[in-house]
């Protein structure tokens, strides 16, 4: 059946295209972007970092295309499960979600992880007290949750707007305060040759990630083509940001300063010293609030969908009584946490594994994003497609192989070294992903349908059988008689 | 395919469960919402809207601006308002489409869940 289409239009609150596009760059822009716009520098010449960005922009473009097209066709919260599963097995479709699931748990955690350590350098407190400042920013998180509140449409813009605008902004003001011209503007290759160019390419993609989370606000658009449009302009101003933010840490910030925990507070200590330092430290902390709206809301709402339709255990589809899925908001807090007690524990480089596990995971579902494409062009030729890939074949192909390997080159790699650690964390989430899909989702499944098989008869009345209904309308042959106990096949779907 | 007719009974069944539903009182605290359904089958419109707490009657056509909008057949509805649907399941398959916040929309899945597990 094709899915009957309608749009937000005639709604009382909908969203425009401005809250689209600073949705979009808001969900990229997270504190993680600093650090990892730091990493990127390691691997290519500083002053040519903005290189790097641009071909990972271009990349980044490409999956425009595949989220656009797809979410066009699947214009719904619910698309990434849509899209998938159609293009694909139900069970494989579900292990790449949970896996892709765990890059958001990575992201609250290492933005958790790094406002925390960000406070605890400018408050000249003790390095363990990270993990409590990561505690009170992840509470909070959780309990505005759990008490449905939301930061409103204007504060999280306001919010993109300042962190963007301020950080491009002290980029280019250490930049000339540095009284030093850039050396090497147009040599990619000049330090680290063509194997670190790759990896910073690899790297760079991961600063444009998160920008197609918008795409889970497709229900409540003013017109559809807000998304996409919206996901094209976020690209570009993340594509300015990012590559000022790049080539002025890597201008005039020291390797020390660039592999630490905040390099972005040296950055705004380089153009306006301690006063730079607090100004990028609150931005820090802005840009925290769009990660912990957006991941706890989407990671909690998928989480809750997805038991719903009995794929995950039921206890994460209760609901409080302010309707929040509570399990999956708690679960996330104190998963999150644990994560980033690792990350301090570790100490030295670990966040730089996050870095790495985030980059190879965007750059796996990107690729799964080309194969859908691929797929449904294949399977569903004459599905309505509000926005169309030109020459699909030649694009989507050449979008599977690059981001394949952007993805494996980005698991390999921590700091500019070979670390098989990221590909061996990945290679785990996707194993318990799999198992977890392969062999309790079909048991969860059948728990549900004797469940269901044992509810009461049907509720709702039968029809006249003689196929007239009371006000001589004809009937369907939808329940002719009164109905005897409920089926419920492995849907969840009932029958008499 | 059902009829208005059915839809309003199935509608007036699932208001009196609701409002009779502590739980679902306290899940509508603060909720003052305009809801639109539009049957894709039979092009049938109605307006629910709920306030202070209480799901109100259903309306035929659309009454002023909506705060959420569900498509879905006339059979889904019918059905969801018996109880009889899992409607997480119609959504995800794309059979049934929203249109508005996803706060809303939760609100809203907490109330069809509501009907469907008699919660």
């Amino acid at each position: 059946m094709s899915a009957p289409q309608t749009g937000a239009a005639g709604l009382r609150r909908a969203m425009g295209f401005p809250a689209a596009v600073s949705t979009s760059t808001g969900l990229a822009f997270a504190a993680l972007e600093y650090l990892a716009a730091a990493g990127l520098v390691t691997y290519v010449a500083g002053d040519s970092a903005w290189i790097s960005l641009l071909v990972a922009g271009l990349l980044a473009l490409l999956a425009w295309g595949f989220f656009g097209e797809l979410n066009g066709m699947f214009p719904t919260a619910a698309a990434i499960r849509r899209y998938m599963s159609r293009a694909m097995d139900d069970r494989v479709a579900l292990a790449i979600t949970f896996t892709y699931l765990s890059t958001i748990v990575l992201v609250v955690a290492a933005d958790a992880f790094i406002v925390g350590a960000a406070l605890t350098h400018v408050l000249r407190a003790p390095a363990w007290l990270t993990a409590l400042w990561t505690a009170v920013l992840l509470g909070v998180a959780v309990i505005s949750n759990l008490r449905g509140i939301k930061a409103a449409s204007w504060l999280q813009n306001s919010a993109t707007l300042v962190a963007v605008v301020a950080t491009t902004a002290v980029s280019v003001i250490a930049v000339v305060r540095s009284h030093v011209a850039l050396v090497t503007p147009f040599q990619p290759l000049g330090h680290h040759g063509p194997a670190g160019f790759l990896e910073s390419v690899a790297l760079g993609i991961f600063l444009y990630s998160a920008f197609e989370w918008v795409t889970t606000n497709a229900e409540e658009v003013r017109d559809p083509r807000h998304i996409h449009r919206g996901m094209f302009l976020a690209v570009l101003i993340l594509f300015v940001g990012c590559s000022a933010l790049a080539v002025a840490m890597g201008h005039v910030l020291t390797h020390g300063e660039l592999v630490s925990a905040y390099p972005q507070l040296y950055l705004g200590r380089a153009a306006w010293a301690a006063g730079g330092m607090w100004l990028m430290a609150g931005v820090t902390a802005v840009t925290a609030l769009n990660t912990f709206n957006g991941g706890f809301i989407t990671a909690s709402r998928f989480v809750y969908a997805t038991a719903r339709e009995g794929s995950l255990p039921p206890p994460l589809a209760r609901l409080n009584d302010r309707a929040v899925p509570w399990v999956p908001v708690v679960g996330l807090g104190v998963l999150s946490f644990l994560v980033s007690l690792v990350v301090l524990a570790v100490g030295g480089a670990a966040w730089q594994v996050l870095v790495a596990v985030g980059a190879a995971l965007e750059a796996m579902i990107y690729a799964v994003a080309a194969f859908c494409v691929l797929r449904l062009r294949r399977i569903l030729p004459d599905e309505h497609r509000p926005f169309r890939i030109r020459l699909v074949r030649p694009v989507a192909w050449a979008g599977l192989v690059l981001f394949s390997v952007m993805g494996l080159v980005a698991s390999v790699s921590v700091d500019n070294r070979f670390s098989p650690v990221p590909l061996g964390i990945i290679a785990v989430m996707g194993a318990v992903a799999t198992w977890y899909a392969l062999v309790e989702v079909p048991k969860l499944r059948a728990a549900e349908a004797a469940r269901m098989a044992a509810r009461p008869t049907r509720r709702r009345p039968a029809r006249p059988a003689a196929g007239l209904l009371d006000d001589g309308s004809p009937g369907s042959a939808a329940s002719p008689v009164r109905p005897g106990p409920r089926e419920v096949d492995a849907d969840g779907e009932t029958s008499s | 395919m059902a009829t208005d007719a059915e839809i309003f009974e199935a509608y007036g069944d699932w208001k009196s469960r609701g409002n009779a539903n502590p739980r679902l009182v306290r899940m509508l605290r603060g909720w003052d919402r305009s809801v639109h359904l539009v049957a894709s089958d039979t092009g049938s419109e109605f307006t629910l809207e709920v306030r202070a707490c209480v799901l109100g009657d259903l309306v035929s056509g659309r009454q002023g601006p909506a705060d959420l909008i569900v498509t879905a057949s006339s059979e889904d509805f019918a059905d969801l308002f018996w109880g009889d649907l899992n409607p997480s399941v119609k959504y995800q398959n794309g059979e049934i489409v929203l249109a508005g916040s996803s706060e809303d929309v939760m609100r809203l899945d907490a109330l069809s869940m509501v009907a469907f597990l008699d919660q």
